[in-house]
């Protein structure tokens, strides 16, 4: 034994790898995110988000315990598969990951931004390995699901899983609450003391995804699920979900 | 009664309690049914049965307009954790199935283990297939995982729900504790479309309160469609209408993939079990010509 302790902390992150996590989850990265509500336009059409207590609320639900807590946990997969170079492994969280839509735009949601972000890292982030595994994928003809893709990305980068999921789920969250901003409507201000009572909730997010074991994937927001649907006919929509 | 649920005509095998596996009973049904010809045309026949008790599977007597129903019995009345149940169907090529249960089962409060359901349903080419369990009702502190595989030639049409009811409404019985962990696979031509995972763990008040959660919603349910050449799908205008008659019921219809999911959440266990029998009424008319009802000990 000798020699400096490694970090004990799961949610350490090397200067380099902030830096990446902080450009690709970033609202000005390009897989769209500010298209998609995730069924908030719903909630507030119908009178369920109507202020900032009621997103805050809800967006917290959908971190810990819907497509959240879903995402996390195929994020997670994805990385270690890949830490692992379990090729077969990353195929089958791919396919979970890919299936595990509850509805038709949330279908759409994931899969349009897993590909943006995909392209995007492959055309302006190129890391050795990558276009192996992309390979690989499009082999199993299925689009990759925003989850799968940017835990893909991130273990060829060489940055924690501790970080990445903090920063997915903070990105996850900060565009639902601008969602809600844009469409409740609420002050900037508002806006930002929601998002900052996301704080706790991603960091329990995170690390709770980082101890669940793989056969406790799931989600319990059978109205978020609701509002998706409903969505589908609502009569004027901004958000394609 | 139908021609092929005599014993002597298949090969049905049975064992009574059983104890290895290492659950606390494992029962199970492993059911196949072929198609055959009869004298006034096609027919389906038992092909084989093999059952574990806690499970039996009777096959009633039904309208000859009807598929050949199993109905699906716990002669233990309920399930406690350690249980460990398996229930397989096959249904061969052209073949045409109703396979429900009798009554609703009632999963007890657990010291510690977890009740496993396994269900595995596989329809062949041109086969009929309606998958229509009663009702889960979840007691306080109950420990569920199920998890419901469907495998779909794509030449098949299949028509599956499943009902979850959370505490006894009759007692007024809120759940605080315990875990429900419900799963669908469902696959098409060997390509896994769609999974759904529910987790509900830890506080379960909290989830069932939430608003983003249940909403105050203690019954809900899931009803999935497939039928060649989108022929579900065209279903989902009309079940649309048709739910919008349910005010008490927060429900909607979706596509993903090629397969029509229809979901349903309500504070009302009547009024969720009526819109859900609507849909199921409707759906197996449009597709099959069955009669629009839910079969009879559904009528309670």
């Amino acid at each position: 034994m000798g020699g400096p302790m490694p970090p004990t902390d799961a949610f350490s992150c090397p200067e380099d790898g902030l830096f990446r996590l902080m450009a690709w989850l970033s609202p000005s990265f390009p897989v769209g995110a500010f298209t998609w509500s995730h069924g908030v336009e719903y909630a507030v059409e119908v009178g369920r988000v109507t202020n900032r207590a009621s997103l805050t609320a809800w967006v917290s639900w959908i971190l810990e315990a819907g497509a959240g807590r879903v995402d996390a946990d195929l994020l997670r997969e994805a990385m270690i598969a890949v830490a692992a170079d379990d090729l077969d492994r990353l195929l089958r969280v791919t396919e979970e990951g890919d299936a595990l839509r509850g509805t038709h735009e949330m279908v759409q949601e994931s899969t349009t931004q897993g590909e943006a972000f995909l392209r995007a890292i492959g055309d302006c982030w190129p890391v050795p390995g990558l276009e192996r595994w992309r390979a690989a994928l499009k082999g199993l003809g299925r689009p990759c699901p925003y989850p799968v893709a940017v835990g893909l990305a991130s273990a060829l980068h060489g940055i924690p899983a501790g970080p990445v999921l903090s920063a997915f789920l903070h990105a996850l969250g900060a565009n639902l609450i601008s969602a809600g901003v844009r469409l409740v409507p609420l002050g900037q201000t508002d806006g930002q003391k929601a998002l900052a009572a996301l704080g706790a909730v991603v960091a329990r997010a995170a690390r709770a995804s980082l101890e669940r074991p793989w056969e406790d994937l799931g989600a319990a927001a059978p109205m978020v699920d609701w509002t998706s649907i409903r969505h589908e006919t609502q009569y004027t929509r901004l958000f394609r979900s | 009664m139908y021609d092929g649920t005599s014993p002597s005509k298949a090969g049905v095998s049975g064992r009574g309690m059983a104890s290895s596996g290492g659950g606390l009973r494992d029962g199970r049904i492993g059911l196949r049914v072929r198609a055959a010809q009869g004298n006034d045309g096609p027919v389906t026949r038992l092909a084989e049965l093999d059952q574990a008790a806690p499970l039996r599977c009777l096959f009633p007597t039904v309208s000859k307009a009807e598929p050949l129903t199993a109905c699906l019995t716990n002669t233990a009345g309920g399930l406690v954790g350690g249980d460990c149940l398996s229930i397989a169907v096959t249904v061969d090529p052209g073949a045409r199935v109703l396979v429900m249960a009798q009554a609703a089962e009632k999963l007890y409060r657990s010291k510690g283990p977890d009740v496993r359901l396994d269900v595995s349903l596989s329809a062949g080419e041109g086969s009929w297939l309606e998958w229509l369990p009663q009702e889960m009702i979840v007691h306080n502190r109950a420990r569920l995982r199920r998890v419901t595989r469907l495998d779909v030639d794509p030449g098949a049409t299949v028509l599956a729900g499943e009902m979850l009811a959370l505490g006894r409404a009759a007692h007024r019985e809120r759940l605080t504790e315990g875990l429900i962990h419900d799963a669908w696979r469902v696959r098409v031509g060997g390509r896994l479309v769609w999974a759904d995972a529910l987790h509900l763990e830890g506080d379960l008040a909290e989830a069932i309160a939430h608003p983003a959660g249940f909403d105050g919603a203690v019954a809900l349910a899931t009803l999935v469609a497939y039928a060649p050449d989108g022929a579900a799908l065209a279903l989902m205008e009309e079940i649309r209408e048709r739910l919008a008659a349910s005010p008490k019921v927060r429900a909607g219809a979706t596509e993903v993939r090629g397969l029509l999911i229809t979901r349903f959440l309500s504070e009302d266990g009547l009024a969720l079990r009526a819109a859900f029998a609507d849909i199921w009424g409707y759906s197996r008319q449009a597709l099959g010509r069955y009669a629009p009802v839910l079969p009879r000990p559904w009528h309670v």
